[in-house]
């Protein structure tokens, strides 16, 4: 048994926080108010190595591992959680996902681009009617000689309006049920792709959600990523790698909660002492401190499960409910511990509690999430 | 194609120190870092190799083995190997035996060198002084204060910060500068940076290793968090409040 992370995690910990304690901090109330995307920031992160960590040396990333992953994600979304989740749904699936099941050209054409930050990568699965029931979706793709054809709509996409890699999940066969889907990696400019204006949203403004709709959009095999009919397993992997990113931002959540918690609390005076000395406060921070332990050893433990390359998917979503579930009820104590001050837009805690409530909803609601675990553990 | 010496020390990181009962400074949970007038020096170094068009950085750092992560830090920055002067009782050095331990491993494993860079003082001690003293040790010239630095034709042009302005030195190399931090903006290691320092060659030097055997002298007796007491009294903004302000502050002896 080892909790301590390696000279190289904590370094890079040290690091990517410095980062953003220069870069992101500064910004992140402004995109947020302005739900603009960060394009500088996006640069830097390239530069920087941080937007493919876990993708290995010749395909463009760093070659590290997914628990120094998560926590750069932690750090990001500590500063700043659009910034934090758009790398995540970024290197945790977009990246992922090519370098589990995609051909080598495939990794050559679409994987160093993304890996080395050139581009930016998007996961197209969610749909209308179609969201933890992942089997009503409609969106299908005909076979036309060679060539698929694809129609349909598909909805909350994040990274839809600036992305250049699509991941696609869509029918090739319905009536072969979870054997039909099939996923596709489709570039930015493909006739047929659409993505639509960015949708205005409760929290995580800055990350650029939208639709994305497809009008006779015609690949070829080559846009097919791994087998015809495995997009089923895809997109559980994709779940699986990217719940453990949104635990992970759900840990930075917390921690800023904290941060600022304790901050505010030292500061403010109320009936002649600092109501970090009320015991109604202090017990607040008391049980915000130990919930963002456990969120960050479940999440760790997730990422070290996929690390040495042990089954995860329920740790992933154990990790992902927990962190979820514990941001939400945390930020809005630190809002409460922050009186009118927490309320009034520019504090901190009242951005983290809006960006906290997105976690309990995408990538798996908290009820899906419950789903799997609770399918694991009554087996 | 300059090779440069980058002389760095690992020190608590002061982000990380609480203050204990008794107003005695709570340690036990601190991280340490590179001071940061030496991550300038070793930014410098980096910077001036990089201008030269090769040579090399070569960092040197005297501490405790659990100074080691400081080596893998220092290599991220830019260094391309390190030499780590290491004991237990290395962290009770004073600065002139720091100076003397770097001097020594100077002289006997580094053959050629065009500059050695230091920053102006550490992060927790800040004497000053490791500097200065390595450069008489070694019989070569020594430039503090130093905010613009160049290296051309086997001399140094330097800008030192002085009291009433910036004083444009030369000195010919090899020689020493100490940095001040608006020298540079040191880097921020990137992921690959940290990951590939581990790969860089490092050399353990042990004390026995040096001749001289030193014996760490600096002993700690008391540390203690400044405090600022507050008196509650409170001052109306009229003139018989300027009155009871200015009448306490000579009662307090500020003013007479």
């Amino acid at each position: 048994m080892n909790f301590k992370l390696t000279e190289e995690q904590e370094l890079i910990r040290k690091n990517i926080r410095e980062f953003c304690v220069k870069n992101v901090e500064p910004i992140a109330a402004e995109i947020d108010e302005k739900e603009s995307h960060p394009v500088d920031l996006f640069k830097k992160l390239a530069e920087g190595g941080w937007m493919g960590i876990p993708i290995p040396t010749q395909y463009g990333g760093a070659g590290a591992d997914y628990l120094t992953n998560a926590i750069v994600v932690e750090e990001l979304s500590r500063a700043c959680s659009s910034t934090g989740f758009t790398v995540s749904i970024h290197v945790g699936i977009a990246c992922m996902l090519i370098n589990l099941f995609g051909t080598e050209d495939q990794k050559k054409k679409y994987l160093v681009p993304l890996a080395t930050g050139k581009h930016l990568g998007a996961f197209v699965l969610t749909e209308p009617g179609a969201g933890t029931d992942v089997m009503a979706a409609t969106t299908t793709a005909t076979k036309d000689g060679d060539a698929y054809v694809l129609n349909g709509t598909k909805t909350f996409i994040s990274n839809g309006p600036i992305a250049d890699t699509y991941l696609v999940f869509c029918w090739t066969d319905k009536a072969a049920g979870r054997k039909g889907m099939s996923s596709f990696i489709i570039p930015k400019g493909t006739p047929g792709l659409k993505p639509g204006e960015h949708f205005h949203k409760m929290g995580l403004r800055s990350s650029q959600t939208s639709e994305v709709v497809f009008k006779d959009c015609r690949l070829t095999k080559e846009n097919l990523l791994g087998a015809e009919g495995a997009g089923m397993v895809n997109a559980g992997a994709a779940f699986d790698h990217g719940r453990v990113g949104i635990a992970a931002q759900g840990v930075g959540i917390l921690q800023a909660a904290l941060d600022e918690s304790i901050k505010y609390s030292k500061e403010r005076v109320q009936m002649g002492s600092p109501i970090a000395r009320h015991q109604a406060i202090s017990w607040m921070i008391a049980d915000m401190a130990t919930d963002l332990q456990a969120a960050r050893f479940l999440t760790y433990y997730a990422a070290w499960l996929k690390d040495n390359k042990l089954p995860f998917t329920k740790d992933a979503s154990m990790a992902k409910l927990f962190a979820a579930e514990k941001a939400m009820h945390h930020t809005t104590k630190a809002v409460q511990i922050h009186g009118g001050y927490g309320y009034i837009k520019g504090a901190k805690v009242e951005r983290l509690m809006r960006d906290a409530k997105i976690l309990e909803i995408y990538e798996g609601t908290s009820e899906a999430q419950r789903m799997v675990i609770s399918g694991t553990v009554l087996r | 194609m300059p090779v440069v010496v980058a002389c760095f020390k690992w020190v608590v990181d002061e982000a990380y120190i609480r203050r204990g009962a008794g107003g005695a400074l709570d340690l036990s949970s601190v991280d340490y870092k590179i001071g940061e007038y030496d991550r300038n020096a070793i930014e410098e170094a980096a910077r001036l190799r990089d201008a030269g068009g090769g040579g090399s950085v070569i960092g040197i750092t005297v501490g405790a083995p659990d100074s080691a992560k400081g080596v893998k830090d220092g290599l991220s920055r830019g260094m391309d190997q390190a030499f780590f002067v290491s004991d237990p009782s290395f962290k009770d050095l004073e600065p002139s035996q720091t100076a003397a331990i770097l001097a020594e491993v100077i002289r006997t494993r580094i053959p050629q060198y065009d500059l050695i860079a230091c920053g102006e003082g550490s992060s927790d001690l800040y004497a000053q002084q490791v500097g200065p003293r390595l450069a008489e040790l070694l019989g070569i010239p020594c430039v503090c204060f130093v905010q613009k630095l160049s290296l051309e034709g086997g001399k140094l042009v330097a800008d030192r910060r002085v009291e009433d302005g910036v004083e444009v030195v030369e000195a010919p190399l090899p020689a020493l500068v100490t940095v001040l931090p608006d020298i540079n903006t040191p880097r921020i290691p990137g992921v690959k940076d940290t990951l590939m320092a581990g790969r860089k060659p490092v050399t353990t030097v042990k004390k026995e290793e040096i001749a001289g055997g030193f014996e760490g002298t600096l002993k700690t007796e008391a540390m203690t968090a400044s405090s600022l007491e507050r008196t509650g009294e409170k001052l109306a903004a009229d003139a018989a409040g300027i009155a009871r302000f200015v009448d306490s502050l000579r009662k307090s002896g500020v003013i007479r």
